[in-house]
């Protein structure tokens, strides 16, 4: 092959791909990321710097390369330039289709069914998330490593060098830091040793030891059985969503085409591809070759662990799974073009349905979610900006919809740049509740304080519907109803607007709470039935459970409530039946009081509890 | 593969480079659109962008927190909502240095609003405090007002400054009551 042929021959998928997910390079951030970004702000010293990178968080996941180092260090080389991020994610992904073209021709020894694997996988409208969701390079990153682990495997089989096994070793082990889907692996080496290279098995069921282990370790940090989206269904489900999956992967998420193509024809075309690669590795397991099996393996193996997942169904989930009917289209490819014209014809024909369907289907989503996350970013932008021009003062957003707090506000990005943001009263009614991601009252700054916060200049107002962000204030203020009470039914304890609300003990509002010595008192609105409830969320510090647990007291309208014991530092959310003598007073008192406090080395206050906010509910 | 690599490293860095040298301050850019400047209701000495509405007889701002006044001294404030029905309450805070009470004993401050004139008030001892009375609803009725303050007397320019120097004031403004 002539240099200009090879170079092309590399270079090619991921110039298709780049085409096809061209909107993915230029992709702001949006939801998670932020959360993610704002990592860094945790990291103080070396401690919490470790606590950062490797902790388990959402779901009990740590990805210290695809999630924890990527976000803090570019955030701290680039800022808010998502650029680089972009590029990380596509160099990444350029990466894969070369890993791809180069094991699927070593294993079908065609280089033409190395390209066509890369280009139908490159082109899968199940890339479109990860192409274009920075939170999302985690399975890039997880195919990196399965990829090239299993690259030198195949190049230990092929020499017997035992380099380049602890090559294969190695990459493994890093896997595991890039996404809990490497525990895969085991059975991707195994399955193909097994199926093509039995002599070779036994040295891959160590890999599945490490697995096993990890699979153990996980489940004791994060137990399974979660509830809601994430609770796991081990029953006929299973198969359900296994074809749901394949019939994305085999086409386009939820059967969905940018030009309208009716589902029937969407589902018809499953049904051809599907036949067609299912046919084609049928034919040559029946013949000895049991290498398009294994293509198939990969695909289960690679979607196994998320197939309980049954109501979390998410478009990028088949996205490592894919690479394996990639493979098996590519050899399907290579292997008709060997044969009569009708076996060609037939092919293209087929390669001509998938890339039909694929393609814009991938470019439309990877749209869609681009055209998201420039949203956020006027958002986001916006109120960096409003922060710099009213440093000191709340900013609070006027019509924000559904979609925008979901994916701009509720990961809380201004935060990055310090800013305190609130909705403004009423925008929670517009808002569609989603209880597994968050709770958007706790965004809104309630009437009695924003009424108060007006009257003051401590507040100003930007209409987050208007491109750009639009400063609203006088007609805000000109147009709210301020015949509202003095004490809300909800505080938000870390913002100084409810300064007024809080005893005299209490020590000044910080980002997320607010401390208070041994006793604090404040005042809230009432209940407005007897079965409402007072809920109390806030921080204990483990340095001042040193000494064994502190009782928690709390009174409401003077009466005592029935004291309770924390043990545990961290977060907590309590909640208090509140008397019937409370009910329906336009205030009430609440006191707290912890039977210990501290004093943290250098700060000099005298710490109880830290309220992060309190509602009568 | 073992000349990708380093290919991959060469578009990475002629890639990231121009990424790196493009990082500005974004927030320049026009990502909000601003009101016209609306006058504050109170405004504190150390605030730039109330500045023109200490619109005579204070000097410039010292210490990032204060200003010395003059003999009489003038601000322009925005009437609060709801002022033209009940009323507002003007609030001065400042504070009488030693050297003011030493050279001159007492100083008498008194407040007037277009015409009308407040209680006023006598300080004999050097500290901080605050000048506080009822505006009536009738004197709140435009969408702003001048309010004078004036001293009764003040250090002569050249006694101990350039300048001629009454009380020091950190904030002024209307409140609701």
């Amino acid at each position: 092959m002539k240099r200009a042929a090879r170079a092309a021959y590399w270079t090619a998928p991921s110039l298709v791909c780049l085409a096809v997910y061209w909107y993915g390079i230029q992709a702001w951030f949006q939801a998670d990321d932020f959360a993610w970004l704002g990592l860094s702000a945790e990291v103080r010293d070396w401690s919490s710097f470790l606590d950062a990178m490797f902790s388990p968080r959402a779901q009990g996941t740590v990805r210290p390369w695809s999630e924890r180092a990527f976000f803090m260090g570019f955030y701290a080389l680039f800022g808010l330039d998502a650029l680089p991020f972009r590029i990380t994610v596509f160099l990444t992904q350029f990466a894969n289709l070369v890993l791809v073209a180069s094991i699927a021709a070593r294993l079908t020894a065609s280089r033409a069914a190395g390209f066509w694997a890369a280009v139908f996988w490159g082109t899968n409208a199940c890339l479109a998330h990860v192409l274009t969701w920075s939170s999302a390079y985690n399975q890039a990153l997880c195919a990196f490593f399965l990829l090239l682990a299993f690259h030198f495997l195949l190049r230990f089989i092929e020499t017997g060098r035992r380099r380049y096994e602890a090559a294969q070793w190695v990459v493994f082990l890093l896997g595991f830091g890039a996404q809990e889907l490497n525990v895969v692996y085991p059975a991707l080496a195994g399955g193909y040793t097994l199926l093509a290279a039995r002599k070779h098995f036994r040295r891959t069921l160590p890999l599945a030891a490490v697995s096993l282990i990890y699979v153990v370790a996980h489940m004791l940090v994060a137990p399974p059985g979660g509830t809601g989206l994430y609770a796991m269904h081990f029953d006929l489900a299973l198969l359900r969503t296994l074809a749901t999956y394949w019939s994305w992967t085999v086409t386009v998420p939820w059967l969905l085409t940018p030009y309208g193509l009716p589902t029937g024809w969407v589902v018809a075309a499953v049904v051809v591809l599907s036949a067609a690669l299912v046919g084609f590795a049928v034919r040559h397991a029946v013949r000895g070759d049991r290498l398009p099996a294994f293509f198939l393996l990969w695909y289960l193996a690679a979607l196994a662990p998320l197939l309980p997942l049954r109501d979390h169904l998410t478009e990028y989930y088949p996205y490592v799974a894919a690479i394996g009917p990639a493979m098996l289209g590519g050899m399907a490819m290579a292997a008709a073009w060997r044969r009569r014209a009708a076996w060609k014809a037939a092919a293209v024909l087929l390669a001509a349905v998938y890339l039909v369907i694929a393609a814009p289907g991938a470019r439309a989503a990877s749209k869609w979610l681009h055209d998201r996350s420039r949203r956020v970013e006027r958002l986001v932008r916006g109120l960096q900006r409003a922060h710099e021009l009213h440093p000191d003062r709340t900013i609070l957003l006027h019509n924000v919809d559904d979609a925008l707090f979901w994916t701009g506000v509720l990961d809380r990005p201004y935060r990055l740049f310090g800013a305190r943001v609130f909705l403004t009263p009423g925008t929670e009614q517009k808002i569609a509740p989603n209880p597994e991601f968050g709770d958007p009252r706790e965004f809104v700054l309630p009437a009695e304080v924003t009424a108060r916060a007006l009257d003051r200049d401590a507040v100003v107002v930007y209409d987050a519907s208007a491109r750009p962000l639009r400063n609203i204030t006088r007609a805000y203020t000109a147009a709210f109803d301020y015949r509202v009470a003095d004490a809300p039914r909800r505080i938000d304890a870390s913002s100084p607007l409810a300064d007024y609300l809080f005893g005299p003990t209490w020590y000044s509002a910080e980002a997320n709470s607010r401390w208070m010595p041994e006793k604090g008192t404040l005042r809230i609105a009432g209940p407005t039935a007897p079965s409402q409830q007072l809920v109390v969320r806030g921080l204990c510090a483990a340095e001042n459970l040193a000494a064994g647990p502190v009782e928690l007291r709390v009174t409401a309208a003077g009466v005592p409530l029935k004291p309770v014991r924390i043990d545990s530092a961290g977060t907590f959310e309590m909640a208090f039946p509140l008397p019937e003598a409370a009910a329906g007073k336009e205030a009430i008192e609440i006191g707290l009081e912890v039977s210990r406090a501290y004093t943290p080395p250098g700060d000099g206050r005298r710490l109880g509890l830290a309220l992060g906010s309190i509602e009568v509910r | 593969m073992r000349k990708t690599l380093p290919a991959i490293l060469l578009a990475a860095s002629l890639l990231w480079g121009p990424a790196a040298c493009k990082r500005r301050d974004r927030a320049s850019v026009q990502y909000t659109e601003e009101e016209a400047p609306q006058l504050a209701t109170i405004v504190h000495a150390a605030d730039p962008r109330t500045a023109a509405q200490f619109v005579s007889g204070f000097h410039d701002i010292e210490q990032n927190a204060w200003r010395w006044t003059a003999g009489r001294f003038a601000v322009v404030l925005r009437v609060p909502r709801g002022a033209a029905e009940k009323g507002a309450v003007l609030r001065l805070k400042f504070s009488v240095p030693e050297p003011v009470v030493e050279k001159l004993k007492t100083v008498t401050l008194r407040a007037s609003i277009e015409g009308t004139g407040f209680e006023p008030e006598s300080f004999t001892q050097a500290g901080e405090f605050t000048y506080e009375r009822e505006i009536p609803a009738a004197l709140m009725t435009g969408e702003s007002t001048r309010v004078e303050f004036s001293l009764d007397r003040a250090l002569p320019a050249g006694e101990i400054d350039r300048r001629e120097l009454g009380v020091i004031v950190s904030s002024v403004g209307f409140e609701t009551p």
